[in-house]
């Protein structure tokens, strides 16, 4: 079963990879990092994503319509956040955990080599296996 | 003192009034304060673990200072949850024991924790985000006071939105509670519940005690008023913020 710095190396073997996080997102703590930061601090990333991740698993707008029927009470309304700049894209993947957390992967990629479509389906799977072994 | 200890790689336990953290070879491995939910509830609040499942874990690895181990092996937590919800309770107990009111200090050689040994943080870590949560927490709403008073709901404006984890919050909350008892009653970090009932102060949907005064900390000069347009719809909870900040200055 994989911990977490073995989620993250799996991340960044993904095309195009600079950076990956683990990152709470009520607190703005990075539980763990790899790779390089857009700012060259992982700590100073991790407290600014936190507050955008936070905005999108809170605004209602992107979670009642979620909460519909069919929808698992466990899984976080959102899925993933996706950031493109001109140099890269940032995939924010949600994690989900059957205690209380609040914990999402973030990827960011180079523009060029990255391949935003692959990574978003693969960071799902790992997010996924984070947590179920 | 942690950052001494840190240097010179001790183990032991580093006890204050507030918590302890317990260190192996100058990093921090452990940390529990009575302020912040332990493991045992964060984990069996929600169902992850029943009750008797931890129970077992401690009786039968506790010994052995491996139950965070047991609980892997024994297959009841993933390694990822298991590093998750560790460091989580970790860096939140770290938050109450390191608080600076927090008395004096000891350190005792060669103490170690039943848990045992998850992912280890460097001590300049834990110093380090204990610093930012508390510069964190006074950024949203710079009075200390609601972190200990009973949380008392207040109405809320037509239209303010709050997220379904701070509705959680205040449904519990009956105007007796803390936000410690809140805490721990949801099965949630002590200090993501602090936060959440600053930002709820903030918003003018708990009460701030009348008493209180901001918190000595320096705080940035405040900026000058830009021209305020006519406004056919008032800003409730900005209205809220300004009385209350007002009558706490009476």
């Amino acid at each position: 079963m994989p911990g977490i710095d073995e989620c993250l190396m799996e991340a960044m073997t993904l095309p195009g990879a600079r950076g990956a996080s683990l990152v709470d997102w009520n607190s703005g703590l990075a539980l763990g990092t790899a790779g390089e930061s857009p700012v060259g601090d992982h700590e100073t990333t991790a407290a600014e994503t936190a507050e955008l991740a936070r905005a999108a698993a809170e605004f209602d707008s992107f979670t009642v319509s979620a909460e519909g029927p069919g929808a698992d009470g466990d899984e976080p309304p959102v899925e993933d956040l996706i950031v493109t700049t001109r140099a890269g894209y940032h995939v924010l993947r949600f994690v989900r955990t059957s205690f209380d957390s609040s914990v999402f992967l973030h990827l960011w990629l180079d523009r060029d080599t990255g391949n935003l479509a692959l990574a978003r389906l693969r960071l799902a799977d790992i997010a996924e296996r984070l947590v179920l072994g | 003192m942690l950052v001494r200890l840190a240097a010179e790689k001790a183990t032991g336990a580093l006890l204050r009034d507030h918590g302890t953290l317990y260190l192996v070879d100058g990093r921090v491995v452990h940390a529990e304060s009575p302020a912040a939910p332990g493991m045992d509830v964060l984990l069996t609040t929600a169902g992850r673990i029943p009750r008797e499942g931890w129970d077992e874990a401690v009786d039968r690895a506790g010994a052995h200072r491996a139950v965070g181990r047991f609980l892997v092996d024994s297959g009841r937590l993933g390694d990822g949850e298991l590093e998750i919800c560790h460091l989580g309770a970790v860096f939140d107990a770290a938050f109450f024991a390191l608080s600076p009111a927090s008395g004096p200090t000891r350190f005792r050689y060669g103490v170690g924790h039943w848990f045992g040994t998850v992912r280890p943080v460097s001590a300049e870590a834990v110093e380090r985000e204990t610093l930012r949560r508390r510069e964190l927490l006074d950024a949203v709403w710079p009075y200390a006071s609601v972190d200990t008073a009973p949380v008392v709901p207040r109405p809320a404006a037509p239209g303010q939105g709050l997220g379904a984890r701070r509705r959680a919050l205040l449904a519990a909350a009956d105007g007796v509670r803390t936000p410690a008892d809140l805490a721990r009653l949801l099965g949630r970090p002590a200090f993501h519940t602090l936060l959440d009932v600053r930002r709820l102060a903030a918003a003018g949907l708990i009460e701030t005690p009348l008493d209180a005064a901001p918190d000595a900390t320096p705080t940035p000069p405040p900026p000058a008023f830009p021209p305020v347009p006519p406004v056919a719809d008032p800003d409730i909870a900005l209205l809220r913020r300004l009385r209350d900040a007002l009558e706490a200055h009476l």
